[in-house]
């Protein structure tokens, strides 16, 4: 691809990677195959993709921090000036000075041990020596700038902040040597939604008042269309497509980012069904001789397995790889046509006889001599065969009250019924009505890395599953065949360990371990959050079919609005150990009632540029 | 480019182990090790001459064809001792190792699964074994009951179960809170097969790394009380034996000293490195960390 392509009418690029390559050295194997982007003085561009993108590492190649044994070939050129294979010394004088990283994790990214206003002063320019109290005028200047109005935080630990304010810290600290360009890397993923708004909305703000150039990395084709003006879609190690954000959110010009564009559900309306991307992302040296969606493409054709199709014009500033995208637009459009097909209207009444009933569940945790609710008064009931969400952001207490639920926890005080059996506290029940609760309820984690023994096969995870509470079980083998078949997976992955499955395939075998009982309730607690956006379709559309098919009720525990909005029909809202709202799920996302829904709603992601403009007041 | 590339090729190394591939030392230690085994049980067997045979006419001479270390101030052949040392070498830390695997391991396990007043009691005494001075209990011993070979191991094991136990116990902890443990639970599986099935599969890179290192330790350790008469019987071949009693022979056969003092120090490198390679390639299997 030719820079010229790429944005020279801002007068020159300040940063401008040419056909980037970065291998791993040991055994040659490819995490990017070709990256060509230029970035315009004050231009925002956003690199889209999801994990194994190979996002990160091109972030990591432009500022020198790539880890051990992994190499970058091809050109990094900032002001014209070549970044590959210069020293370390030479890099440091490119980052921080001229480029500034903020990255994912605010909770490991900054020193633990340090307070912040030394991390502060530890990234500020050191060629002039500033007293006492011209420094602290300095730190409280910069902590200002990043929306921290509390001259305290400078004497605080890390520990000592909110997830919010580290990542602004951060932020400041990568903007202290005034950098020309700050590339922030999943800047918002590990926040909550709201503060999440709040922090991409100060990265732009930030970016807009210095005139900086901005690179956001991020998985979320939303968040890109609202912050960025240029969109580089990457997959499996190479662009696939590229084109300003308002463009390509009208009309993605690549199969793969309209199926991004599909998997994720809207907030404001329920969907028949989404409209998911098959398979799992590739490694790119899997696809090195052929288009690297074609595995996973509706469209695909001969001639895309053929080769290697390279990035082309295909508009007005817009390039894409796909070789057939003149033949199947107008199906591309169609497909998103039928992909806004809403459902037709949950019926709004409550089941008649609660599976699950829980009056005034209290928890109560001591630390450190404090004592924290976890939940304080919390009513809710599940019917027979209903679907019900609960939505809160992290310290809502809705983990907390599935852990209850399926007794890794006792509730501190109230009442639980499970059935017609006392659940409040599984240690006081006999073996008998135990057994029954666990046949009954039963869970899916949130992290599908964790949730499956490392060190067993597929096929004894789930044997024990159901020989639990089935000791004479027969057919085992030809049992744990169906649950893998009932759960989209072919019987001979229970031959295989968790290791060599890939995230979305691991979520789908803890289905299956839970579906082993055949329990009346599955409790999912954010089954979907840690996984790709193009898999997370997958998953939710398996869960629906999975209750149509058995008549199960699901009790859906989400920070995220939209996935309630297609999979529930009943949500509860909880902040801070209470439900503050409850009703059908219409009712309660398109006429919120509660201030705290209000703001929920306001931060889901939208593609308009105002869902940021709104945050900064 | 090229420092570039020579910073990866030495950053690399530590990779290559991790992924697996058997290196040159590990390829050393394992045959070494193998070897020692195989003295261990055929050591009789093979020796040139018999280990205990005294031959006062041969006293003090330096290696020849006919004993190839030489022999030492009773005229015993050293070559042959050697040989026929390696199995007390070898059995009372083997036994040391298997007690503490077993006895350690599940108290270990107990302890950090089932945690509260259990975990508290264990732990206290552990605290109490590792306060223990272990030399000056097995001097009070021996000197009370009479010096024995497997009193030495017995009370070592003893001295050792509470030290595997807290290794097991920590890595435990970490293993709890997992969700693979909790979803174990909510199915309603059984105590012990949580901790016995799902569990120790993912301590055990720890668990048998550390018994690679109590072995080692307890080569060292039992030759030790040998060489003090502490351990094994006088006259029996002993590698710590056999040092201490020919410890005054350093310069008049310098062999019938170093040969069995390389041969204990070997033997522990190998054990050791071998634990540590063990532990890299089941962590490299996928064994959660």
């Amino acid at each position: 691809m030719s820079a010229a392509a790429n944005g020279h009418d801002l007068g020159g690029p300040l940063l401008e990677l040419d056909d980037l390559r970065i291998q791993r050295a040991r055994d040659g194997g490819t995490i990017v195959s070709s990256v060509s982007l230029a970035v315009g003085a004050g231009e925002t561009i956003g690199i889209v993709g999801e994990s194994g993108s190979g996002k990160s590492m091109t972030a990591k190649a432009i500022t020198g921090l790539l880890p051990p044994g992994v190499v970058a070939k091809g050109e990094i050129r900032y002001r014209g000036r070549n970044l590959v294979g210069q020293t370390e010394r030479q890099l440091r004088s490119v980052r921080g000075h001229e480029i500034g990283f903020v990255l994912q994790d605010p909770f490991t990214m900054l020193n633990p041990v340090m307070r912040c206003g030394k991390i502060l002063r530890e990234s500020l320019r050191q060629d002039r020596r500033l007293s006492k109290d011209e420094w602290r005028a300095e730190a409280r200047r910069r902590l200002a700038e990043v929306g921290i109005h509390d001259e305290n935080v400078i004497d605080r630990y890390p520990f000592q902040l909110s997830g919010g304010m580290r990542q602004r810290v951060a932020i400041a600290a990568a903007l202290a040597r005034d950098p020309q360009l700050l590339i922030a890397d999943e800047p918002s993923t590990a926040l909550d939604v709201a503060t999440q708004r709040e922090v991409l909305a100060l990265i732009k703000g930030v970016q807009e008042a210095r005139g900086m150039s901005l690179i956001l990395i991020t998985h979320d084709l939303r968040v890109a269309f609202a912050t960025c003006k240029r969109i580089y879609v990457l997959y499996a190690g190479s662009l696939v497509e590229v084109g300003d954000a308002d463009d390509v959110a009208a009309e993605p010009f690549h199969p793969y980012t309209q199926g991004l564009l599909l998997s994720e559900p809207p907030a404001d309306q329920r969907l028949r069904e989404l409209i998911a991307i098959p398979g799992s992302v590739p490694t790119p040296d899997e696809v090195a001789t052929s288009c690297t969606f074609a595995p996973r493409c509706r469209w695909a054709a001969q001639a895309c397995v053929e080769g290697s199709p390279p990035l082309r014009e295909v508009g007005a500033r817009r390039l894409s790889a796909c070789i057939r995208l003149e033949e199947i637009r107008p199906e591309m459009a169609t497909l998103r046509g039928l992909a806004q097909l809403e459902a037709d209207p949950v019926a709004a009444a409550r089941s008649e006889n609660p599976l699950v009933v829980v009056r005034d569940a209290q928890k109560i945790f001591t630390s450190g001599g404090g004592k924290v609710a976890a939940l304080d008064g919390v009513s809710i009931e599940v019917g027979a065969n209903e679907s019900v969400g609960i939505v809160g952001e992290s310290g809502s207490g809705k983990t907390t009250l599935a852990r209850i639920l399926v007794g890794l926890e006792k509730a501190s005080d109230g009442t639980i019924t499970i059935g017609d059996v006392p659940a409040h506290d599984y240690s006081k029940l006999g073996r008998k009505d135990r057994q029954k609760l666990r046949s009954t309820v039963q869970i899916v984690f949130q992290d599908p890395y964790s949730s499956l023994n490392p060190m067993l096969s597929i096929g004894s995870t789930l044997q024990e599953a159901v020989t639990t509470h089935d000791r004479r079980a027969r057919n085992v083998d030809a049992r744990v065949a169906d649950l893998l078949e009932s759960v989209g997976l072919p019987a001979s992955y229970a031959k295989r360990r968790p290791v060599a499955l890939s995230g979305g395939e691991r979520q789908r075998v803890a289905i299956a371990r839970a579906l082993a009982v055949n329990p009346q309730l599955l409790i999912c607690d954010e089954p979907v959050s840690s996984l790709d956006m193009s898999v997370q379709a997958q998953i939710l559309n398996l869960l629906a079919a999975l209750r149509a098919e058995r008549g199960m009720s699901y009790l859906f525990i989400t920070h995220d609005l939209a996935i309630v909005r297609q999979i529930s029909d009943f949500i509860y809202v909880m902040h801070r150990g209470k439900v503050v709202e409850s009703g059908p799920v219409e009712d309660v996302l398109d006429r919120p009632q509660h201030e705290y829904t209000v703001s929920l709603l306001e931060a889901v992601p939208r593609s308009d540029g105002d869902w940021l403009v709104a945050a900064e007041t | 480019m090229s420092e570039v590339a020579a910073q990866v090729e030495t950053l690399e190394a530590p990779a290559r182990r991790r992924r697996g591939r058997p290196s040159l030392l590990f390829a050393v230690c394992l045959l070494l090790f193998l070897g020692v085994v195989f003295l261990a049980i055929f050591g009789k067997m093979i020796a040139p001459q018999d280990p205990s045979a005294q031959d006062l006419s041969q006293v003090l001479i330096h290696p020849n064809g006919a004993h190839w270390l030489g022999t030492d101030a009773l005229g015993r052949d050293v070559f042959s001792r050697l040989l026929v040392g390696a199995r007390s070498a070898l059995q009372g830390p083997f036994a040391i190792a298997a007690i503490s695997m077993v006895l350690g391991n599940s108290l270990g396990l107990l302890a950090g699964y089932r945690g509260g007043i259990l975990d508290t009691l264990l732990m206290r005494w552990v605290d109490f074994m590792l306060a223990v001075p272990a030399l000056l209990v097995i001097i009070v011993i021996a000197g009370a009951l009479g010096a024995s070979y497997w009193l030495a191991v017995l009370v070592l094991a003893v001295l050792t179960v509470p030290v595997d136990a807290r290794v097991v116990r920590g890595a435990t902890i970490e293993q709890v809170p997992r969700p693979y443990v909790e979803a174990a639970k909510t199915l309603g599986v059984s105590h012990r097969r949580i901790m016995f099935l799902h569990i120790w599969p993912n301590v055990s890179p720890v668990a048998v790394a550390n018994a690679f290192l109590i072995f080692a330790g307890s080569l060292v350790a039992l030759s030790g009380l040998s060489f003090l008469g502490l351990g094994a019987a006088p006259g029996t071949p002993d590698w710590g034996q056999m040092l201490g009693e020919n410890r005054a022979l350093l310069f008049a056969n310098p062999w019938c000293v170093l040969a069995p003092g390389a041969a204990i120090v070997i033997t522990a490198a190998s054990v050791n490195l071998l634990g540590d390679w063990y532990y890299e390639w089941i962590v490299g299997r996928g064994a959660s960390r």
